[in-house]
């Protein structure tokens, strides 16, 4: 029993289309259905007392999706999971939540990100020389991109943000692209963006499939933890 | 059953691509091989604006009670999606199960804007279904169409099997039943038609035939079997109590205009404004009872995880329970952290009262409608609204907190001259400088957003005989305006409505069934989406009238006889010819008429035997002993 939460959730195929705000909504709006004792903020526009790790961009589906969530009285996990289940709609599922001591603080722990990003190309490869080009791509000590911030577009070394990198051929003809980046709130390497600096800095023409977050991560002590395991701060 | 696919390329290249794929809660699941009856309820306009609809709700509802029946979703692709489907060959489908329109067994359009009509078009055409009604076979669905420009269906003849005028919680049973009997009898198409022409409210346009004198205008309108009705009558719900209104409202994923808990308190209004056409349409005034909205305030809470409740009505000052009502409803809308909206009120101090309580939102603008600049235009549109009235509400809700203010007026109402549109200019400022002393304890002052739209003449009402100003003398007068504002204070910002819009239109609201080839021709150039300024062409919409030897300007700009016979003079929709003769003349006499709440003024609703017209007889014999 506790007062906050930390949850996991995952979002597949049937839910990919909405963007990070309206996910914030549909689970403010389950959280009313079910009839959650969930906590508000004070204040003119009282707001659920609900923060998310990282914004969830349309297209993308994830496995790993990490939120804190504060009520006004004790509620047990496996409570919190199986009534905000039933009042999900298909396509979006909290699969594991734990206690935490302080709330919110989601946001900050988020350092890192695993991706697998399915793509296509136009001629066949086979898979040396594409583990060959995956490596002479991150032999490169200076990989600059334009990005497109708040402010503009602007030039980012995304070199030190990718912390690994491989690809393989699939039996099926397609190629998946296993990314490790680093992510958070401060920097952020976007999967779609790496996917346009590969292919821009290789020249390799390439169609992005889809993407997936299979994981994410905080780090703790210069060790990779799941968000979950870092409760006790 | 075919079922449309969607990959993620097609998806992944439209703006907010959620708006087609549908599985949103709430959403209706059926069997469709298990049903006798496929409706698709097709909204001519942009998901996020009719999934505002509350008509849609209702009857989306309403059908999917039915065991026998699926009533699923279809709204227009926007222009991006719609380069794409047909790029790709994909033919429109409904939401639910992705079915392509040509295989529904109905097709049902709401018509709430003229703007819309060539949507329509262009949704049957992108659900492979012939456009024009004489093209379609058996294996087509019927094409049917209602919501209050069905009051004339002239325009949409060609394209339309059958109109439904008025409300349609009931009807729409008839409708479907009548469907089954049709599908079991094998018959042909027209004997459906025929069929369905003999339910009350419904209208079949080809089962009529319209002559013409040869100056255009109508000689008259004639049924082409003794088996349909002369006249077509409105239909009603004779008690809003008795019909279902849904508490399990599909919740959008993406944010839409009217994004909340919709409660409608009573249908039709008590006041009469002579340019206000849903204040003649939907009479008489019958109101849902305080006990029943409150329960559906409760379980549609439940039910849907909303955090936005909004009244809904013509004028929620008129509800004759209202302090009660909003009494019970705060409680709970408190309690459960709900904000209770409440649109289209009186500003007193009992609603702004309420207005405090009910949302804890940051007190931001609040909306005035005097519609017009001058007390003796006020009067001549029966707007029982003074100069006095209104300096006193916006002195009071500037004193409250409430430091922006919007008016709303038309330009172009009739008998106007260029010293009531100083008028609108003159009440601005006025407002402004009544409001210096009060608001700047408030720190900022007061400031004004100005609209005026233009005034477009509407069937039904007492100025459907008055021409429009045209588009020339409402942008002189437009700029007039803008000029007579800006010379006086920066703390008023103007906007206006384009006038070719408007103009476009009036042509629609009371055109005849010779502009379907107008219509036709517009959407084959490209006409859609013309409620959207970036979308609408004027020049498109001359060409076509050119191009099918008719001119705008009769339709719109035409003073019509008393004694000329409309294009909608064959359907009823309660309120007579006579009181709206009478009315027009008052009018220019600059008398008021009263209210239906403070007395009868004989506008023939009566005939309906319910809602306020019969309250108030009560309340008069009772008076009277």
């Amino acid at each position: 029993m506790a007062r906050a939460l930390r949850f996991r959730f995952a979002r597949d195929e049937r839910l990919k289309y909405i963007a990070h705000l309206d996910v914030l909504r549909l689970f403010e709006r389950a959280i009313k259905r079910a009839a959650l004792p969930v906590a508000y903020t004070q204040g003119f526009n009282p707001r659920q007392k609900i923060v998310f790790g990282l914004p969830i961009a349309v297209g993308l589906t994830s496995s790993a999706e990490y939120a804190d969530i504060e009520f006004e009285e004790d509620l047990s996990p496996e409570t919190f999971i199986s009534r905000i289940n039933q009042s999900l709609p298909e396509g979006i599922e909290v699969l594991e939540a734990v206690p935490i001591r302080n709330m919110g603080r989601i946001m900050s722990l988020i350092a890192s990100a695993r991706y697998e990003i399915a793509f296509s190309m136009p001629e066949a490869m086979a898979q040396d020389e594409l583990s060959g080009i995956v490596l002479d791509f991150l032999d490169q000590e200076d990989i600059t991109v334009m990005k497109k911030t708040k402010k503009g577009t602007r030039p980012v070394n995304i070199r030190p943000l990718i912390y690994s990198l491989s690809a393989r051929k699939q039996d099926s003809g397609g190629y998946v692209m296993e990314a490790f980046l680093c992510a958070g709130a401060e920097n952020n390497l976007r999967p779609d963006l790496l996917m346009q600096a590969f292919s821009q800095k290789t020249g390799l023409e390439l169609t992005v499939e889809s993407i997936h977050r299979k994981a994410m991560f905080a780090s703790d002590f210069n060790e990779w933890k799941s968000p979950l395991e870092v409760t006790d701060d | 059953m075919m079922r449309v696919k969607l990959d993620d390329k097609l998806l992944m290249q439209v703006e907010k691509p959620a708006k087609y794929t549908g599985n949103e809660w709430n959403m209706v699941r059926k069997d469709p091989e298990a049903v006798q009856v496929r409706f698709a309820f097709a909204f001519p306009d942009d998901y996020e604006i009719g999934m505002s609809h509350l008509g849609m709700k209702i009857l989306y509802h309403t059908m999917n009670k039915r065991e026998d029946t699926y009533c699923e979703r279809v709204f227009a692709p926007w222009v991006d999606m719609e380069r794409l489907m047909r790029e790709r060959g994909i033919p429109l489908y409904a939401l639910e199960t992705y079915t392509p329109l040509s295989e529904f067994d109905i097709v049902g359009f709401t018509l709430q804007y003229e703007m819309s009509y060539t949507n329509i078009l262009n949704m049957l055409d992108l659900g492979g279904i012939p456009v024009l009604a004489k093209d379609r076979n058996e294996s087509h669905p019927f094409i049917c169409a209602g919501g209050p420009c069905a009051v004339n269906p002239e325009p949409l003849a060609d394209f339309i099997d059958f109109f439904v005028i008025g409300e349609g919680e009931e009807v729409i049973h008839e409708i479907i039943d009548a469907y089954k009997e049709w599908k079991n009898s094998g018959k042909d198409r027209a004997a459906f038609l025929e069929l369905v022409a003999g339910i009350e409210g419904v209208y079949v346009p080809s089962l009529y035939e319209v002559v013409y004198y040869d100056d255009g205008t109508i000689m008259d309108i004639l049924p082409k079997s003794e088996k349909v009705p002369d006249v077509v009558r409105r239909r009603i719900v004779k008690d809003l109590d008795q019909v279902d209104f849904p508490d399990d409202i599909i919740v959008p994923y993406i944010g839409t205009v009217h994004d909340r808990i919709m409660l409608e308190l009573f249908r039709g209004c008590i006041r009469g404004c002579r340019f206000c056409q849903a204040g003649f349409i939907y009479r008489p005034v019958r109101e849902r009872s305080p006990e029943k909205l409150n329960e559906l305030a409760r379980s549609s809470v439940r039910k849907t995880g909303y955090e936005e409740i909004s009244l809904v009505s013509l004028s929620t000052s008129d509800y004759s329970a209202l302090p009660a009502f909003c009494d019970e409803l705060l409680a709970f809308t408190e309690k459960e952290r709900v904000n209770l909206s409440l649109p289209s009120l009186r500003v007193d101090n009992f609603s702004l009262g309420l207005m405090e309580r009910a949302s804890k939102v940051r007190k931001s603008g609040l909306t005035f409608a005097p519609e017009a600049g001058t007390q003796r235009l006020r009067d001549v549109i029966n707007k029982g609204v003074t100069d006095e009235d209104l300096k006193s509400s916006v002195q009071l809700a500037v004193a409250g907190g409430w430091n922006s203010v919007k008016l709303y007026f038309m330009l172009g109402l009739p008998t106007e001259t260029m010293e009531d549109v100083d008028g609108i200019a003159d009440m601005g400022i006025s407002l402004v400088e009544s409001c210096r002393g009060i608001a700047d304890k408030n720190g900022g002052g007061l400031q004004i957003t100005l609209s005026t739209s233009c005034f477009v003449p509407k069937p039904f009402t007492p100025f459907q005989w008055e021409p429009m100003d045209d588009i020339e003398t409402l942008t002189e007068k437009q700029h007039h305006l803008k000029d007579r504002i800006r010379r006086r204070t920066r703390k008023i910002v103007y906007h206006y409505h384009n006038p070719r819009i408007s103009h476009m239109e009036a042509v629609l609201a009371r055109g005849d069934r010779r502009l379907g080839k107008v219509i036709y021709t517009a959407w084959k150039m490209g006409a859609r989406f013309d409620g959207w300024d970036e979308h609408f062409s004027f020049e498109r919409w001359q060409e076509a009238f050119r191009a099918n030897g008719l001119d705008s300007a009769f339709y719109a700009n035409r003073r019509r006889d008393f004694s000329e016979v409309l294009p909608w003079d064959h359907i009823d929709v309660g309120v007579s010819k006579e009181f709206l003769i009478r009315e027009c003349r008052k009018a220019y006499e600059g008398d008021l008429t009263r209210n239906c709440a403070s007395g009868c003024s004989n506008c023939g609703a009566t005939v309906y035997q319910t809602g306020i017209c019969f309250k108030q007889k009560r309340n008069n014999e009772q008076a009277g002993g």
